[in-house]
């Protein structure tokens, strides 16, 4: 299926506006058999891959190329083209200079359940194609058939939009997405000390190594809360006026602080998350993260009634607060 | 020793914290445990000063401001309420006691209000006992 998937992208790409001056898309990466983000010129569009393994998300890097001049075509999934959006609602893209090729996405590939499912070593996998339910992985003439379900990444079960809303060109047939917090339901039937310990117990692990900030694509503040150095400190600087910066975080490493962390990080992505999962995907420590950002979006969804495909931010939103 | 809560209260300039001066001239008695801390508007109230205050040992927050419609600002309750949900829910969510943070609606002639809240909120959280779940521990 995906290299038929890869055929029809790069057959778009040959077909791009003459003004398109950069392509993001996946590459693949040496040795293994995952895809990679890259900014590739409209003549090296060979070098294109794709597979359900291409999990990454191209937002960031398109806000970042907008400095330059010229159009840029994106390869966007469903969660790709919501945070494409939610950056374009900001004011960090703008839409006109933008060539999205849509993918309608069945899901993509959970690389850790991946890693664990496969029998092959990973410099030796050829391919990964996704056909039907299952998953086939190619490798030394040989192959393995791992059922989709079993290493599909867990917040692609809940997509509310799988098929892009904007798009230039889309490829494959839209598929049809529903909202689902029935995992957070569930979570929320336990009493109130099981979940606290649940939560103490996930962020006690935490490290505070900050990569599902720095890999959001929703996080682009240039200064960030969190970041210790927000403030300049001089060797001259004396003790007091460093004593009295302003600090919302502490900076020890103990589980509630690591929660008040998290806490502060994922109400700065109300109303805005677009569940690609790359918080998750980042963390050393395999926190479950995407369940707050869910908690959030049901309360947006249900206390507030607003849905991310209103073209007012949801920040500035304000005839939507519930009675009272 | 009878439990004493330490309760912080951001007031916004123009109405709550009017209010609670009122409370004050006109002699009505609320619980000396409640510490306001005066801000502009309940709008500015960034949702990690209650995270934080709740670290550094508060056993209950309150955000005072004015009530819907009346914000010295035209829309910084609005933002203060939306922000209020938001943390409120996330700390029920992740099993903290939620019921210790509060927001109040209190205008500068509601002293008698101010004060009667107030009270009530203290007798809650003594109630409740002290706030051990987020606050900083020597480890």
């Amino acid at each position: 299926m995906n290299s038929e998937t890869l055929e029809k992208i790069k057959e778009e790409c040959r077909k791009l506006p003459d003004d398109v001056s950069y392509i993001v898309g996946f590459v693949k990466k040496q040795g293994e058999p995952r895809e990679v983000l890259k900014v590739l010129k409209p003549d090296e569009i060979d070098r294109l891959s794709y597979s359900p393994l291409s999990f990454n998300n191209p937002a960031r890097i398109v806000m970042d190329l907008m400095k330059t001049d010229g159009k840029i075509a994106v390869i966007a999934k469903g969660c790709d083209a919501r945070a494409l959006k939610q950056l374009e609602k900001e004011e960090k893209i703008e839409r006109n200079r933008l060539y999205i090729i849509g993918i309608s996405c069945p899901g993509v590939i959970d690389y850790r359940k991946f890693r664990n499912a496969v029998k092959f070593r990973l410099p030796e996998i050829e391919s990964v194609e996704l056909v039907g339910d299952e998953v086939i992985v190619k490798a030394n003439g040989e192959e393995q058939r791992i059922p989709f379900s079993e290493v599909i990444f867990e917040n692609c079960l809940y997509c509310e939009q799988p098929t892009p809303k904007d798009y230039d060109v889309l490829i494959g047939e839209p598929r049809e997405g529903k909202l689902d917090f029935s995992d957070i339901e569930e979570f929320e039937k336990l009493d109130r000390e099981e979940r606290w310990s649940y939560w103490m117990d996930v962020f006690s692990k935490c490290i505070r190594c900050h990569a599902c900030r720095q890999v959001c694509p929703l996080c682009y503040c240039e200064e960030c809360l969190v970041d210790p150095s927000n403030l300049a400190v001089s060797p001259m600087t004396p003790a007091e006026e460093k004593a009295a910066y302003p600090r919302v975080l502490g900076k020890t490493v103990s589980a509630s602080d690591n929660m008040v962390y998290h806490l502060i990080r994922v109400l700065h992505h109300a109303g805005r998350c677009a569940g690609c999962g790359e918080c998750e995907r980042a963390c050393p420590m395999e926190l479950p993260l995407l369940k707050l950002e869910r908690k959030l979006k049901k309360v947006v969804y249900e206390v507030f009634n607003y849905s991310p495909d209103e073209e007012i931010p949801f920040l500035s939103k304000l005839d939507i607060l519930p009675e009272g | 020793m009878e439990f004493d809560p330490k309760i912080i209260t951001f007031a916004c300039n123009w109405c709550s914290y009017a209010g609670a001066d009122l409370a004050g001239t006109s002699r009505l008695k609320y619980p000396d445990n409640v510490k306001i801390i005066r801000v502009m508007c309940s709008g500015m109230v960034n949702p990690g000063w209650v995270l934080r205050a709740f670290r550094q040992g508060a056993d209950g927050v309150v955000i005072a401001g004015c009530h819907p419609g009346d914000c010295h600002y035209t829309v910084g309750n609005y933002y203060a309420k939306k922000r209020y949900i938001l943390l409120k829910e996330l700390l029920k969510f992740v099993g903290f006691d939620d019921e210790r943070f509060k927001l109040l609606w209190a205008s500068a002639s509601e002293g008698k209000l101010f004060a009667e809240e107030m009270t009530a909120f203290t007798e809650k959280i003594k109630e409740m006992g002290p706030q051990e779940k987020l606050r900083r521990k020597i480890e």
